[in-house]
């Protein structure tokens, strides 16, 4: 029984899915890991992350879309997330990535945000698409950047503070 | 996806969440009368519990209704949940102001109860913040009593959370029902 309805998308080394229950720990243990988190919202405790796992599911059954857990092909092991994110209170729907610990450094979060931006314009019919980064996150300010998202503007975030608002190429200039 | 089952009683229909349901419980959870329910609280945030809530039926087999009259018209919800800081399943309730004083709450509240125990559920408590009468006046008219002994979750006191306790010989009304 898949838990959203979510495709299976595939990349080179990568499988994008639906989450699964069994991807619940690997979840929890990084936005429990506030260094790691930092930059995309993370708990200081096990049942507010537990409900972050249920919220995406909630956010796929609302939206039909939303993060696809990230499995690597070589390990079968979740590497991490990658997908398109629009909860209540943001300003557009955006594609994020996160990278769980020890699949970091081997461009699986560009892999995988890649394929998410293609199946949000080629499959959801999106006509743009935005990245929220929040100041100082130099790994994900480079990631958006060789994705070719250029910075438009600094907004106030109402989970993140302070969040610069990157606009990805559309579709038809990634053709 | 697992879809919440439909229940009917002779008033009402429980039936999973609608998008529109969860703007209208978002615009409820925001106003005063969430009081007792850990609220007011911002949209953004009632969004996010709502969301992850339609999410339980997956990963729990049990989850939330939206409550619709017969007319399809929304009124409410009620749900049972077991978030990991509850000890038990929790049947809870939330309804619209306009829909109160009607016996709306009891009717759904019954059914998803009864749904509860014929899924084998082995206990079912509704941990109710002393000051909300109402929702205590109802548990005590579903026939559930406050058990002190009980677990409480994680992170309440006595002071703030009753635990009544429902038990399966309830769901058939008052002894008389077998006479």
């Amino acid at each position: 029984m898949s838990l959203t309805n979510a495709p299976t998308l595939e990349t080179e080394r990568l499988i994008l899915r639906s989450p699964a229950k069994r991807d619940a720990e690997a979840m929890i243990a990084f936005l429990m890991d506030d260094t790691r988190a930092a930059g995309f919202g993370g708990y200081t405790n096990r049942p507010d992350s537990w409900r972050w796992f249920a919220l995406n599911l909630g956010h796929w059954h609302w939206h039909g879309y939303g993060y696809f857990t990230i499995e690597d092909k070589a390990t079968g092991k979740p590497a991490g997330i990658s997908g398109i994110w629009n909860p209540e209170g943001w300003p557009e729907p955006e594609v994020g990535w996160v990278v769980f610990d020890g699949f970091e450094g081997k461009g699986i979060a560009f892999e995988a945000a890649t394929r998410a931006r293609r199946w949000a314009y080629d499959d959801l019919g999106f006509t743009t698409l935005t990245s929220n980064i929040v100041p100082g996150n130099t790994r994900s300010i480079r990631l958006a950047e060789r994705m070719g998202a250029v910075y438009e503007r600094t907004y106030h975030n109402p989970n993140m503070g302070e969040d610069l608002l990157y606009r990805h190429p559309g579709p038809e200039a990634l053709v | 996806m697992t879809d919440a089952p439909v229940l009917t009683t002779a008033r009402l229909r429980l039936r999973g969440h609608s998008r529109s349901d969860l703007d209208r419980l978002c615009d409820l959870m925001g106003s005063d009368h969430a009081r007792f329910m850990g609220g007011p609280v911002p949209r953004k945030d009632a969004w996010r519990w709502l969301a992850s809530e339609v999410a339980m039926w997956n990963l729990m087999g049990h989850g939330a209704w939206g409550i619709e009259t017969s007319d399809g018209r929304f009124i409410g919800q009620v749900g049972l949940v077991q978030p990991p800081h509850f000890p038990e399943v929790e049947i809870g309730w939330m309804l619209l102001p306009e829909a109160e004083g009607k016996g709306y709450a009891f009717d759904a509240a019954s059914a998803a109860r009864d749904w509860a125990w014929d899924q084998g559920f082995e206990t079912l408590v509704s941990y109710i913040t002393p000051e909300n009468t109402r929702s205590r006046a109802l548990a005590d008219r579903l026939g559930a009593t406050p058990d002190p002994d009980a677990p409480l979750p994680d992170g309440e006191t006595a002071k703030e959370i009753i635990v009544y306790r429902h038990s399966p010989d309830d769901s058939d009304g008052s002894p008389e029902a077998y006479a």
